[in-house]
């Protein structure tokens, strides 16, 4: 990062449902909008995109001709999901940091239920590449490779489905008090291994929740920052991990691509698990969050069930993960909604479910060979 | 065309790095990639070694491996599967080379049966839907002490 800084000036979303009725245009649109108008700051001043997704939405010329925008200094239409996230937002600060451009609006749209859903595969399907081996198997799908993982965790530590429960339930009752969450109906552990099964060791309330919607974030130089109606919230620093060796290769599944991106995050930033308020995991599954939390040092292997258990995950606890829900229940906009989060706790402005006197936020995103973090703060670094 | 013509598995599509384990299959050999330098096995294949960059080929292997992990699919998520629900897919570690693994779908046991450590052995199958043939494993009895 520059001397000045790099920082969330800005955050918007969408309504969050199973079927938005809309084009991830319109969506994408409305996000931004509303991350510029958070800010407070002239739609002048933002001369920078930045979007991810995988063929199901649209690009950043397009979103920015449709609020208004002649053009832009600098964009990037990035492929792939949640793995890429701290990515794009390290490199959107990269990239100010490089004098490329001042403000960048970061955003993901999807019509993640109503449209493409990520867990199933449909039709009539020649598959290449490293999948022709094993789609004819009817394993294709990221539960199933996920799922995979997780039992190898359970035979090698002797985690079990009950300590994944205590993720998939902790993270509930975050998102009972969070208004903008689509599941918010409390979950005991008997409700959740009531769940029906989907690929086996994981139930329907290890998934994340499908939804339709968007969400922006804007990324700014320190100048621009200065000018936001907002608390600051500052990029500290990030890590990235992506392997280009498969799911079926990974040499450890009780490991993610965090053993390589957590060490070099703490490193980076000169900070630790102990330091951090809140953590936003990645948690598109049940398991990342409990691969994760390992490897992030937020506790031992093996021991990420006790950890939810005893409340150390939750208000009055170690660190507070997820406090809105996660894409378990707040909804799945491949962990874009993990930065709104994170600079709503940052604020101070996350009402009923705020962390008390939350500074220090780790965000995560993706899963298995591939991911990153950021580190997020309420002061500048 | 009906539904059930649409309901297939999905099918491979081979590439010039990777035809050579469909001809073994075809003719009812399971046969993966391998150095002809270094003698590493890599699969998925590759036309250079990903080690040391030397000429590849196809070379047969004893089909005989380890369920390294396994999940029950009781969802049909991919297409062709709906029939076959709940079944059990394994990464099978392969007992040519440490850490060499195929993903397959067990036969000839009751998903719920599957346990991490089994013995299991290859057995080329022909795959519905089109001219391409696989390897499933099924578990055998492990060898004496």
């Amino acid at each position: 990062m520059g001397s000045a800084g790099i920082g969330i000036a800005g955050i918007g979303r969408t309504e969050y449902s199973r079927r938005s009725g809309r084009t991830t245009l319109a969506m994408a649109a409305e996000a931004c909008r509303a991350a510029v108008v958070d800010a407070g700051v002239d739609l002048a001043d933002v001369d920078g995109m930045i979007c991810f997704e995988a063929g199901d939405s649209v690009g950043p010329l397009a979103v920015s001709s449709a609020i208004g925008m002649r053009e832009l200094a600098w964009n990037i239409d990035t492929m792939g999901g949640g793995n890429v996230v701290a990515n794009v937002i390290a490199t959107a600060g990269a990239a100010i940091d490089a004098g490329l451009c001042r403000a960048v609006l970061v955003y993901r749209s999807l019509n993640g239920r109503s449209g493409h859903r990520f867990g199933t595969a449909t039709g009539r399907l020649e598959v290449g590449g490293d999948l022709q081996f094993e789609a004819p198997h009817g394993y294709l799908v990221p539960p199933q490779w996920i799922a995979m993982w997780a039992r190898r965790h359970q035979h090698v530590y002797g985690s079990t489905c009950e300590d994944l429960g205590q993720i998939a339930i902790t993270q509930r009752a975050h998102a009972v008090r969070n208004p903008h969450a689509i599941n918010r109906t409390p979950l005991s552990i008997d409700d959740y291994l009531a769940g029906r099964w989907v690929n086996e060791p994981f139930r329907i309330f290890d998934c994340a929740y499908e939804v339709d919607g968007a969400v922006a974030v804007l990324l700014t130089s320190a100048d621009v920052l200065a000018s936001s109606q907002q608390p600051p919230v500052w990029l500290v620093g990030s890590a990235d991990s992506q392997s280009g060796i498969g799911w079926t290769e990974w040499d450890d599944p009780t490991t993610m691509y965090s053993r390589y991106a957590a060490p070099r995050l703490w490193q980076r930033t000169g900070l630790g698990p102990a330091d951090m308020d809140v953590a936003c995991m990645y948690d598109c599954f049940t398991y990342t969050v409990m691969a994760t939390t390992e490897d992030y040092g937020f506790c031992e292997k093996g021991e990420v069930g006790d950890f939810f258990a005893e409340g150390r995950a939750t208000y009055g606890g170690d660190v507070v993960i997820n406090p809105h829900g996660g894409l378990l229940s707040e909804g799945y906009i491949h962990g874009l909604n993990h930065y709104f989060e994170a600079a709503l706790q940052l604020r101070g402005h996350a009402g009923e479910r705020q962390v008390e006197d939350a500074r220090l936020a780790l965000v995560t995103a993706g899963a298995g060979p591939y991911g990153g973090a950021s580190v997020l703060s309420a002061e500048q670094p | 065309m009906n539904d059930s013509m649409l309901d297939v598995p999905p099918q491979p599509r081979p590439d010039a790095d990777t035809v050579g384990f469909w001809q073994a299959t075809e003719h009812g050999r399971l046969a993966l990639c391998r150095c002809r330098e270094c003698r590493r096995w890599q699969h998925p294949p590759l036309e250079r070694c990903a080690a040391c960059g030397g000429p590849t080929g196809f070379e047969p292997v004893s089909g005989a491996g380890t369920v390294f992990s396994f999940i029950v699919a009781n969802r049909a998520s991919v297409p062709g599967f709906s029939e076959l629900t709940p079944y059990a897919v394994a990464l099978v570690e392969l007992d040519e080379q440490p850490g060499l693994r195929l993903a397959s779908r067990l036969g000839g046991i009751d998903a719920h049966q599957v346990e991490i450590g089994m013995r299991v052995q290859a057995e080329i199958e022909a795959l519905p839907g089109g001219n391409h043939h696989i390897p499933v494993f099924r578990p055998v009895p492990a060898p004496p002490e």
